[in-house]
């Protein structure tokens, strides 16, 4: 029988992967798309949570803006990588130092 | 009402979870440790399908079509478009790891959350009964469209906003013609 905690916990391994990639990988698309993973795995809970208490449809709700707020995401932050590479060729977050000096 | 959500027995639905929750857990590693960035945006739509598949288990029917339909068909699209545009240069090089220590400490911490995480829910009540309409696009539309109609418009400013933001800055400007900060980059700042 599935419960809500095996969902709680795939969501959670699933965040956990996506926090690493987040934090150690250097290529800022696969960071991106680690960003990606994260909101999935939050969206899994929230409609996870609200299938378990199903007075309402808050959880979807609130999982519905989430996904909208990961496009508007989506765009600016590929925007972001694609000006930053037409300014130095590259994908690599080490040479992102415009700002340092 | 779907008969396959989270039925008590177990069953079909048991076994469609632990397919899907399969698939999410090996995409999602392919999609963080691949080199290439164009297996990685394929490895993110296989996990953000599973994760549509998990919806649909979990009743949201809407928001399952509007994973396909965002996530699948939108963003990774958008990924796709963008690794084309810079061809072999979206690659990873070398190593490029942080050092192992910061890796294991790293991935131990992460891990020791998520467990703790999976000890405190362990216990969560089981499904209730699923009121009449749950999920379905009718009920959803109420409940965005009626009881939350100004959180919709505000996130379709958002989007607005957004998508003249992203084309603003992805139009940026050329590198600069003198490298004023090739040679600052040596000094520490």
């Amino acid at each position: 029988m599935i419960t809500l905690g095996h969902y709680i916990a795939l969501a959670s391994v699933l965040f956990t992967i996506g926090a690493l990639g987040f934090v150690l990988r250097r290529n800022v698309l696969i960071v991106l798309m680690s960003i990606e993973l994260q909101l999935n795995a939050v969206n899994l809970v929230l409609v996870a949570a609200n299938r378990f208490h199903p007075q309402n449809h808050v959880g979807q709700t609130t999982a519905f803006f989430t996904i909208a707020i990961a496009a508007a995401e989506a765009a600016v932050g590929l925007g972001i990588v694609v000006a930053y590479f037409r300014l130095r060729q590259s994908v690599h977050t080490d040479e992102a130092d415009s700002l340092r000096h | 009402m779907s008969d396959l959500a989270g039925a008590p027995a177990g069953g079909m639905a048991a076994i469609a979870f632990w397919i899907a929750a399969a698939v999410a857990v090996v995409a999602a590693i392919a999609t963080v440790v691949s080199r290439r960035a164009i297996r990685s945006a394929l490895f993110l739509l296989g996990n953000i399908l599973a994760i549509a598949v998990m919806f649909a288990l979990l009743d949201a029917h809407m928001l399952a079509a509007l994973q396909v339909i965002v996530y699948a068909g939108a963003v990774v699209v958008l990924f796709v478009f963008v690794i084309m545009l810079m061809g072999t240069a979206s690659e990873s090089r070398g190593k490029g790891g942080r050092a192992p220590f910061a890796r294991i400490v790293g991935g131990a911490a992460l891990l020791w959350v998520g467990w703790v995480l999976v000890r405190s829910v362990a216990r969560l009540a089981p499904e209730a009964a699923l009121p009449e309409g749950f999920g379905t696009v009718h009920s959803m539309a109420q409940a965005l469209f009626v009881d939350n109609v100004l959180t919709v418009e505000a996130v379709s400013v958002l989007l607005l906003v957004a998508i003249v933001g992203a084309m603003t800055i992805a139009k940026g400007r050329r590198a600069p013609a003198k490298p004023a900060d090739s040679g600052a980059g040596a000094s520490d700042a």
